[in-house]
């Protein structure tokens, strides 16, 4: 009777135990996502200015010749001068306009010279237009910087605030979605800059990764689990390192890949051809071992079934065993690929770290990767790079969540197809 | 090793090997010829020095206590043991006068003319179509589809399953029950069209009703295929066998028919295994 009691209050006390600890993980996993999404949500959004422009002859193709060659070398900027101090005319003093101007974002000037590109008639007529204001006039607007406080603690002077109350009385200063965050690479100013160039390097050496470590890794997993001699030294000696390999630290991965890849081979430096092949090398052995798992729990007497009508070892491997296992190696993939995604120490050696602006337009182009995009952002001093920052762990969440699902859903395709 | 030959002929005066067992091992006709084997695992010897014919469409019998080697042996008939790295087999097994042991004997040519069935049923985790086409498929023994439709009817017919799944085909061969997906298993061994069947203990993971069922197919497969049985039903080998072989610790003890095993059977061992005084 006792022996029962005590049984069972040591289950209770058990199942307690087991509670506690999901409680503790859940909670602290939503301390994280809370944490990240209060202080990065209004990264989704940027602060723009609506300014009549005026698209003057005079300016931009005094000449009259409509063509864009002469054009594009123009003073873009000046229109925008021009415009803002049609808004603010008391605004004479040279320091006083130059402090005006700051307000828009030197990206404005991009903006109309597309504006113009695209249509060489808009010259000699006028045009609304929403231009991105200064980051700091975004944080003003997001909150992020007290209008309360005394004129020496904050970024924006009294005059500056008198200049965007004006703006936004006459509803001249909107918020929208933030489409820069997406459509663009990294930029020393924290409102033009984006997650566009990180997220391409990071699906180009994903992919490299995935390309090379999936085919390696699963026909070594295929080989040492299915082909090769139990009772061999050699093989012994391979399947102690693949597990010491996957206990390295991923630093080493990249001063590897630095040594062979780079110095050796003379790869281009930045990559995300040499990050792909730096990070399938570190996956490997994380794809091995549980893809061998995987073989290994295929009931023998599957195999024995197809050797037993007659199939050779190859077929049977290969028509039988490997798609039993094919859900378990993918899930071994999946946990392989997103320690890859979220991996920046071996892409900082390779040189993946630098300061990159322009897209990758291919796998050889210099370019950064998510987390590394984030390491960069979070070291900057400029408070709209704080949000950002937050917005970029949620687009590399994004991007794990989106890679997860898809690897879930192929695992349970190929589950049903054998079942 | 001592499997070198090729083949025999009659010639050979291969009835005169030295062999401890009781009984008639020779027969008149035999599909299959073994010649002193010795099956070693590792260091450890399973079968010592076995030697017996199995005739043609005779359905023989081993029945013995467990661990006696009767799986062990059957798993030589189609070089099975080769997947086990540390099996070592010894000695001349020919089928249809030809050494299977021999090296250049293509394992997947014999397997084909030699299928088998294993102890517990393992249809492939696919279709009840494609369990049965598999064999046909990879043997290229069907020129299109229509070839492959009649062998896998025909053999699901001959195992006796096709009334029960004809309407089912598609699904999985998994859902079957236990009886039913051993007889798949049986048809897609006939598949292949085999000339033997080895069967390890078909029967011990299913109900009576399946068993009978099971034990009713042997009984028809005769005609056509030499089947060879390991068993531990006793009332089993007695129902469906014509000749019956006893093993006991690694040795073959005695071979006969039936009738003569269970009703007069000349060594000890035999008598006490068989009047259940061990096993």
């Amino acid at each position: 009777m006792n022996n029962l009691k005590s049984r069972l209050a040591k289950e209770k006390r058990f199942e307690l135990y087991g509670f506690i600890s999901v409680f503790l993980a859940l909670s602290l996993l939503s301390l994280l996502f809370i944490s990240i999404f209060s202080q990065g949500y209004t990264a989704f959004e940027e602060t723009r200015i609506q300014l009549k422009i005026n698209f003057e002859q005079d300016i931009l193709d005094p000449g009259h010749t409509k063509d864009w060659s002469v054009i594009k070398k123009s003073n873009f900027n000046l229109l925008v001068k021009n415009s803002l101090s049609e808004i603010f005319p008391d605004t004479t003093k040279r320091k006083q306009k130059k402090k005006l101007f700051k307000l828009i974002s030197s990206s404005a000037e991009y903006q109309l010279r597309n504006e113009v590109k695209n249509n060489l008639n808009i010259i000699g007529t006028s045009k609304k237009l929403w231009v991105l204001a200064d980051d700091d006039v975004d944080m003003l607007i997001k909150g992020h910087i007290k209008r309360n406080l005394p004129e020496d603690e904050r970024r924006i002077d009294n005059k500056e605030l008198e200049w965007i109350v004006t703006l936004e009385s006459k509803k001249y200063i909107d918020k929208f979605f933030n489409k820069t965050l997406f459509t663009n690479g990294d930029s020393a100013e924290p409102e033009q800059s984006g997650v566009l160039g990180a997220l391409i390097g990071s699906l180009f050496a994903l992919t490299i990764t995935l390309a090379l470590s999936f085919p390696i890794g699963v026909a070594t997993a295929v080989y040492l689990e299915e082909f090769a001699s139990k009772n061999n030294k050699f093989i012994d000696f391979i399947e102690v390192n693949i597990n010491n390999l996957a206990a390295v630290p991923s630093i080493i991965f990249g001063l590897l890949g630095l040594a062979i890849f780079l110095n050796f081979f003379g790869m281009p430096r930045s990559a995300p051809l040499v990050g792909g092949m730096v990070l399938a090398v570190m996956t490997l052995p994380r794809i091995i071992i549980p893809s061998r798992a995987a073989l290994k729990s295929v009931p023998p007497s599957i195999k024995e079934g197809a050797l037993g009508v007659g199939a050779s070892n190859v077929q049977a491997v290969f028509h039988h065993v490997v798609p039993v296992a094919l859900p378990g190696m993918l899930t071994g993939t999946i946990i392989g690929m997103a320690q890859a995604l979220g991996e920046s120490a071996p892409l900082l050696i390779i040189g993946m770290v630098a300061f990159i602006v322009d897209i990758p337009q291919s796998m050889t182009d210099p370019s950064t990767a998510l987390p590394i995009q984030i390491y960069l952002w979070a070291d900057t001093p400029e408070r709209g790079f704080v949000e950002r920052t937050s917005a970029a762990i949620m687009v590399l969440l994004l991007f794990l969540i989106v890679m997860n699902s898809l690897a879930v859903y192929l695992r349970k395709k190929f589950e049903k197809d054998i079942n | 090793m001592s499997n070198k030959k090729d083949s025999i002929t009659n010639d050979d005066n291969f009835k005169n090997f030295t062999s401890s067992t009781v009984g008639d091992i020779h027969v008149e006709d035999p599909r299959i010829i073994a010649k002193n084997i010795n099956v070693y695992y590792g260091e450890k010897i399973a079968i010592n020095n076995v030697s017996i014919d199995i005739g043609k469409n005779e359905v023989l019998a081993m029945i013995g206590p467990s661990g006696c080697g009767k799986s062990t042996f059957l798993r030589c008939l189609n070089r099975m043991n080769d997947t086990i790295d540390s099996c070592k087999v010894e000695g001349e097994l020919y089928l249809d006068n030809k050494n299977i042991y021999n090296k250049k004997t293509d394992v997947v040519t014999l397997r084909a003319k030699v299928g088998m069935v294993f102890q517990k049923p393992n249809p492939f985790p696919k279709s009840i179509y494609e369990n049965v086409a598999y064999g046909p498929k990879i043997h290229g023994m069907a020129k299109n589809k229509i070839e492959l439709d009649e062998i896998v009817v025909n053999s699901l017919e001959r195992a006796g399953l096709f009334e029960e799944v004809k309407d089912r085909l598609d699904s999985p061969g998994t859902s079957l029950s236990g009886g039913q997906q051993q007889r798949l298993c049986i048809a897609r061994t006939i598949a292949v069209s085999p000339e033997v069947i080895l069967m390890d203990e078909p029967c011990s993971a299913l109900d009576p009703i399946a068993t009978a069922k099971v034990e009713e197919l042997i009984y028809e497969l005769k005609e056509n295929f030499t089947i060879v049985i390991v068993t531990h039903a006793m009332q089993q080998a007695a129902r469906v066998s014509q000749r019956t072989a006893y093993f006991h610790l690694g040795s073959l003890v005695e071979v006969g028919t039936t009738e003569k095993i269970f009703t007069t059977p000349q060594d000890k061992l035999t008598e006490s295994y068989i009047t259940g005084r061990f096993g």
